[in-house]
């Protein structure tokens, strides 16, 4: 898949650039409003991360451009102005998401995840972990047939994110941003994250026990998949 | 007591005074009056007697050395003339008794003494001490009801008169101190007066407005340029961070330094988040348009923050009716006030603790109470606990930089709700918030 990267902050641009790579993204990165017009109008990409703080383009005009040379591409809105005018302009300009900033690579890699099954029309996206089935879609998770009605909203969140970033280890602080992200508190350092992992494990153990949700010990929590 | 009231208390007690100093004295006053006025009668009826005598002749009076004397049929006044020894020589005007026709009777007297032809004679008129002191009480009657008049109308005239004058006064005070919500000042208006006292007031107090919108204006630009200036940096280290921890070559040990780092990071963008929100609305950049239940809000709360609670054994009661909506707030916000609310009742309560959640109509004020049963807080700390980055009680278990009450503060104050905290040391805390009534 083909991104755009649009942001003038050039080491931000540079790390993003890694991590999609390695996250096997083709990305091209534009550090100026000017240039990432240019190549809006010439390219056609399947993700457009566009930065609204250039300095020398208004970037809901570059939004604008996207929609008109660039229909089928997703455009993402990154952020540092988290203003709610800016939230609604954005949207209602046919931007499919919006992160503020900051914000974990992960986040906007599921994002950009949840928008490819949107667009794709992927009516179930379902993982099988050992005898346990996990739709995606429908937030279900079953054992033989049977659903585990007990997990939670919040602690399939999490079994589902652990489940897009799968083999690779997750931090606390990663995962309460992405289910407590919204939230404006001034705890940090929870170890919630470790309560609610309990507790999957708990309900799921009655049914079998789920060895592919590993903790991988003083740093987070992994789900193992081949 | 407003000043015009005591103005015209002050000037109806003043003038009460002095009507009953006038009402004491009154009767001397008239009597001094009284007999003044009769005394210059009797010199006059003294000078018409002297030129009757020197035109006529004292003989048309006196024959044969008898006296003369004339008086009215009720004694009321009498004049004389007799022949006096030739020391005498007099010119007074004073009371005296004297026999007539067996009646004693009291007079006031003029004597006067003169020669005519050779002769001492001296001449008496005398009018009675009674009809003198006569007209007294009438004259006493009307002065004092002509006075009473006059104060009447005078603490009329001065209450209309003050009530004009100070009317900039009250105006200054209603619109320019009570009148405004702190820090939301409004727009300027002169007050028109032509008092140059009030001018300066007002001058002064819309300059000291001013400058405190300044100030305030300034601090909120400056979190608000802050906290989006910092945001960038955070960003780009986040993202470092983030890129080095799936890097295979990188061993565990540094991969715990990372997650410290990660964790370090997290809060300082936890604190640059919560002032630029803090900020955020302040400037009023949110959206006042949802209608929520809000019995279905603290559910969704309870929903997030459960696990908190499972943590310590803290038992959760919503008393809400499920009718209770609000109008035109903004639910992300209110959201994050509860969240926030009972975030700080679990966080300082007991193990097995607490909380209550009760929502009520007092006339057409919507109340919600949050009640734990925790630690409580001191009574001289409670006016600092929505103070920014104030922490006066010592949480348990975690780590948190103090803004959880300022940000309940913020939302409350942006949507109108007053805030009331009443704490027990030990026994717990109640935080009662009143919606206004535009809300409910």
């Amino acid at each position: 898949m083909n991104v755009l990267i649009i942001e003038d902050e050039k080491s931000l641009a540079k790390e993003l650039e890694i991590f999609l790579s390695t996250n096997n993204y083709l990305c091209e990165i534009c550090y100026n409003g000017k240039t990432a017009s240019e190549k809006i109008a010439i390219n056609l990409y399947d993700f457009i991360l566009i930065d609204l703080g250039l300095p020398d383009y208004e970037g809901l005009d570059l939004l604008k451009e996207a929609k008109k040379h660039n229909p089928e591409a997703a455009c993402i809105i990154l952020t540092a102005r988290a203003e709610v005018y800016d939230r609604i302009k954005g949207l209602d300009l046919g931007a499919d998401d919006y992160l503020p900033k900051p914000f974990s690579m992960l986040e906007l890699q599921s994002r950009m995840q949840a928008i490819v099954r949107r667009k794709f029309g992927l009516k179930h996206t379902i993982v099988t972990l050992g005898n346990f089935v996990i739709d995606l879609n429908d937030r279900t998770i079953s054992h033989n047939s049977t659903e585990v009605s007990t997990i939670t909203k919040k602690e399939f969140d999490l079994i589902a994110y652990l489940i897009m970033n799968k083999n690779r280890t997750l931090t606390r602080p990663q995962l309460s941003e992405h289910i407590w992200g919204s939230l404006v508190n001034d705890d940090y350092d929870s170890n919630y994250i470790d309560v609610h992992i309990k507790n999957i494990r708990k309900k799921l153990s009655a049914f079998a026990p789920p060895d592919w949700l590993e903790t991988v010990r003083g740093l987070g929590y992994k789900i193992k998949m081949s | 007591m407003k000043l015009q009231t005591k103005l015209t208390l002050f000037n109806a007690i003043s003038k009460l005074v002095i009507v009953i100093l006038f009402v004491l004295l009154l009767p001397t006053l008239i009597k001094n009056i009284n007999q003044t006025y009769n005394d210059n009668r009797m010199r006059k009826q003294q000078d018409k007697v002297m030129q009757l005598i020197k035109s006529q002749g004292i003989g048309y009076y006196i024959q044969n050395g008898e006296g003369y004397g004339s008086y009215t049929l009720l004694k009321e006044e009498y004049i004389s003339l007799d022949e006096a020894d030739s020391s005498l020589s007099i010119d007074t005007i004073s009371n005296h008794k004297r026999l007539v026709e067996r009646d004693t009777i009291e007079y006031r007297i003029l004597s006067h003494t003169f020669k005519a032809g050779g002769k001492n004679y001296l001449l008496e008129v005398g009018k009675s001490v009674n009809t003198v002191g006569e007209t007294n009480i009438a004259l006493q009657s009307i002065a004092l009801e002509v006075l009473l008049g006059m104060i009447c109308l005078t603490i009329l005239a001065d209450l209309f008169y003050s009530n004009y004058i100070l009317k900039p006064l009250g105006l200054i005070i209603k619109t320019k101190l009570i009148g405004n919500k702190f820090p939301n000042f409004g727009s300027y208006k002169k007050v028109r007066t032509t008092t140059s006292d009030f001018q300066y007031l007002d001058k002064s107090i819309h300059e000291m407005i001013q400058a405190i919108e300044g100030a305030f204006h300034k601090e909120r630009e400056f979190i608000s340029n802050a906290s989006h200036e910092l945001m960038t940096p955070i960003s780009i280290l986040q993202s470092k961070i983030e890129n080095m921890f799936n890097r295979d070559e990188i061993s565990d040990d540094v991969k715990v330094r990372l997650l410290e780092m990660q964790k370090i990071l997290n809060r300082l963008k936890s604190i640059t988040k919560t002032l630029l929100l803090i900020s955020q609305i302040e400037n009023a950049q949110f959206l006042k348009e949802d209608t929520i239940g809000i019995k279905n809000l603290v559910e969704a709360v309870y929903q997030e923050i459960s696990i908190r609670l499972e943590e310590k054994n803290i038992g959760f009661k919503i008393l809400i009716a499920e009718d209770f909506t609000l109008e035109q707030v903004n639910r992300f916000l209110l959201f994050n006030m509860f969240f926030n609310l009972v975030n700080n009742a679990i966080k300082y309560n007991k193990v097995n603790g607490d909380i209550t959640i009760k929502g009520f109509k007092e006339a057409d004020r919507l109340i919600v109470q949050v009640t734990d049963s925790g630690i409580g807080i001191a009574e001289e700390q409670v006016s600092f606990i929505f103070n920014r980055f104030k922490k006066f009680r010592q949480s348990m278990e975690q780590e948190s930089f103090g803004l959880g009450l300022p940000i309940v503060k913020s939302i409350a104050d942006f949507h109108g709700i007053d805030i009331n905290v009443t704490s027990t040391i030990n026994e717990g805390t109640t935080f009662t918030l009143h919606f206004p009534p535009a809300e409910v």
